[in-house]
């Protein structure tokens, strides 16, 4: 067993200190100092403090916690996933739920025009949400959802609606779905204080739920059979996790499009620093994959000169030789 | 008695007249000043239905479209635009203003340091949700979407207003107006079916609706790629044989005179055969800004060369071969 606390308080300290660096650094100039009065009342006398002042509060701010819950929801949704199929390689999206919001927001993008009444983050939403719940029915028996079920269906589903994006990004004219395309590489520009005001609470609920739920999560790593022994209500859980999960997944991919390798990677990351009890490893994932993407956010805003890269990029590309590197130097298990 | 009242009179009068000049002449003066001062605060509906308001003439403009950089310029107000897209090349100078990022990824954060009073946007290319973030910010954003050329002599003359220079924008149109009549007039005679590629790999032409399927109908061509659903329809290198074009323009996107690779896999199409494939610069004709015109000229001028090359009696398919 590790000592945990220490771990988990260092953690939520480096959260912190990736969203103090992700307000001062970006591609206009604002000094540290005129971050400071933005966020506690300084004196905005000068237009260039006011233009600093307005970057800071109405830009960075959102998108920093913007990143810091899509994240950590990410993680926290990557770690239910693979205790709920038992497998190291799920992640948030495996079983299509990427592809249902996808299809989702292509849609709004393709069908709706002007200022349309059901916006993109919301069509978004919906198609995970429907993605999830068809393959959940599909998974569905008399006994039980069982999970070689619930990958397939998904893989199906996925492979599907995979195809419908294909065709809808090739039938659709030149300069129709031009955000549509950087939302499809994940993007964390959408962040706005309203946006991350209605985030808030599901990711927050979210990842209660999972806590609350860590002792039915670990229970469930030992399988179907040892789980129901232990006196767990093994099918209820199941769904809860999922639905959770889903929902979870969904509405981050709503705001912030197809971020991927977060929640597939940092789960594993956390387990490194803080073991495989349900009860440290949902914080430990969150902040962990809060951090992560904040600082990711931070390289694809200020490494180019000519505007920003596609965030899911630079997660993979960071994210993925520092993490081989801890699984590896951990003995090699995921 | 009556002559000191005469010279009073006089007096009176003479003063009395000049009185009213001096008035006639400061108001006239006032009226003046006012007009040019009066346009702001100034209120203008964009073409996303937005009643878009500005407190004075703008000062710092960002451009978010090349068409719209084009426009600027146009009017010869290039010293107030404080930020453009990093596909803004033309004329020359604009490729050494600041860069906000690309027309679908401006990055916001760039455009607020601009410290712009005024962002010229599109209704289809840039993100919906970013010019909203920029509104919710304080900064105006007017939006310029021309869907045709009478549209693009709008957009000038609107522009103008917005930047205080209502003059100057009417000249302009007016002079793009005049080009546009000149270069459409005196199409007699046969009328060639052509095909406007914007891409040869996967082959995209110019569909009905589109700013190219009207700059045939001026010049009095027929678009070989009206018969085919949708504004931009996708051709096989069959449906292109079908189309039986006999002349092909190929919007080129860098670099005029080169044809690309796969244009080689036409050659057995008539029209490649016998050397009427003209490429033409790309910017030009997917822009919609003032250049459009000269696109239409361009075009024109190949149609009338066409048709001199043609007029007489119709081919016999012993056309000469050319390499």
């Amino acid at each position: 067993m590790k000592r945990t606390g220490p771990v988990i308080a260092l953690l939520g300290a480096a959260a912190l200190g990736a969203t103090a660096l992700s307000l001062a650094a970006g591609p206009a100039p604002v000094s540290l100092r005129q971050v400071v009065e933005a966020l506690f009342g300084g004196s905005a006398a000068d237009p260039s403090a006011e233009t600093a002042e307005r970057i800071v509060l109405s830009l960075r701010l959102p998108r920093a916690l913007l990143g810091l819950l899509v994240g950590g929801a990410l993680s926290s949704s990557g770690v239910a996933f693979q205790a709920l199929l038992r497998n190291p390689l799920a992640d948030p999206y495996i079983l299509g739920v990427s592809a249902g919001a996808a299809v989702g927001a292509l849609t709004a993008a393709l069908l709706l025009t002007g200022d349309a009444i059901l916006p993109l983050p919301f069509c978004a939403f919906l198609g995970a949400a429907l993605a999830a719940s068809a393959v959940f029915l599909l998974a569905r028996r008399r006994s039980g959802v069982s999970r070689e079920r619930l990958i397939l269906m998904g893989v199906i589903v996925g492979a599907f609606l995979n195809a419908l994006i294909m065709l809808m990004v090739a039938l659709a004219p030149p300069g129709k779905i031009p955000g549509a395309v950087y939302w499809l590489m994940g993007d964390l520009g959408m962040g706005t204080s309203h946006r991350v005001a209605v985030l808030l609470p599901y990711v927050a609920a979210g990842t209660a739920v999972m806590f609350l739920l860590s002792r039915g999560l670990d229970l469930m790593l030992l399988g179907d059979d040892a789980a129901f022994q232990a006196g767990l209500p093994v099918e209820k859980v199941k769904a809860v996790t999922y639905v959770t999960a889903s929902l979870l997944a969904g509405c981050v991919v709503a705001v912030s499009g197809l971020i991927g390798f977060v929640g597939l990677i940092v789960p594993h990351g956390a387990r490194v620093l803080v073991g495989s009890g349900h009860r440290r490893l949902v914080p430990a994932a969150f902040l962990l994959g809060a951090t992560f993407l904040i600082l990711a956010d931070v390289v694809a805003r200020t490494v180019s000169p000519s505007g920003e890269l596609p965030v899911g990029a630079v997660t993979a590309l960071s994210g993925a030789p520092f993490f081989l590197y801890l699984l590896r130097r951990n003995g090699g298990k995921p | 008695m009556g002559r000191k009242q005469d010279k009073a009179w006089v007096v009176n009068t003479a003063a009395g007249t000049a009185a009213a000049i001096f008035v006639v002449i400061f108001l006239a003066y006032a009226c003046h000043a006012g007009a040019a001062r009066a346009a702001f605060p100034l209120e203008r509906k964009d073409d996303r239905g937005v009643a878009v308001r500005l407190r004075a003439a703008p000062q710092r403009i960002v451009s978010l479209a090349p068409s719209l950089t084009e426009i600027v310029f146009l009017l010869g107000q290039e010293g107030r635009l404080a930020g453009v897209t990093r596909y803004c090349n033309y004329p020359p100078q604009a490729a050494s203003l600041p860069k906000i990022g690309g027309i679908a990824d401006p990055d916001v954060e760039r455009i607020v340091a601009a410290r712009p009073d005024l962002v010229l946007c599109t209704t289809d290319g840039n993100p919906k949700d970013k010019i909203r973030a920029l509104e919710e910010i304080g900064i105006p954003c007017f939006a310029l979407s021309p869907q045709d050329l009478g549209g693009i002599y709008a957009a000038v003359e609107r522009t103008g207003a917005l930047l205080g220079v209502p003059g100057r924008g009417k000249r302009e149109a007016d002079a793009l107006r005049n080009r546009a009549a000149a270069a459409a007039r005196g199409k007699r005679g046969i009328s060639p079916r052509v095909l406007f590629a914007v891409s040869t790999s996967p082959i995209i032409a110019a569909g009905k609706g589109t700013f190219m399927d009207e700059l045939l109908a001026l010049s009095g061509g027929s678009n070989a790629a009206a018969a085919f659903a949708g504004r931009y329809p996708r051709l096989t290198t069959e449906s292109l044989f079908a189309a039986r074009p006999d002349l092909i323009f190929i919007a080129a996107m860098e670099g005029v005179e080169r044809f690309p690779d796969e244009v080689t896999r036409w050659k057995e199409i008539p029209a490649f055969r016998d050397g009427e494939v003209l490429s033409l610069d790309g910017d030009l004709v997917t822009r919609p800004g003032p250049r459009m015109v000269a696109a239409l000229e361009e075009v024109a001028r190949a149609i009338n060369e066409w048709r001199k090359r043609h007029s007489g009696p119709p081919d016999t398919g012993g056309a000469t071969k050319k390499k």
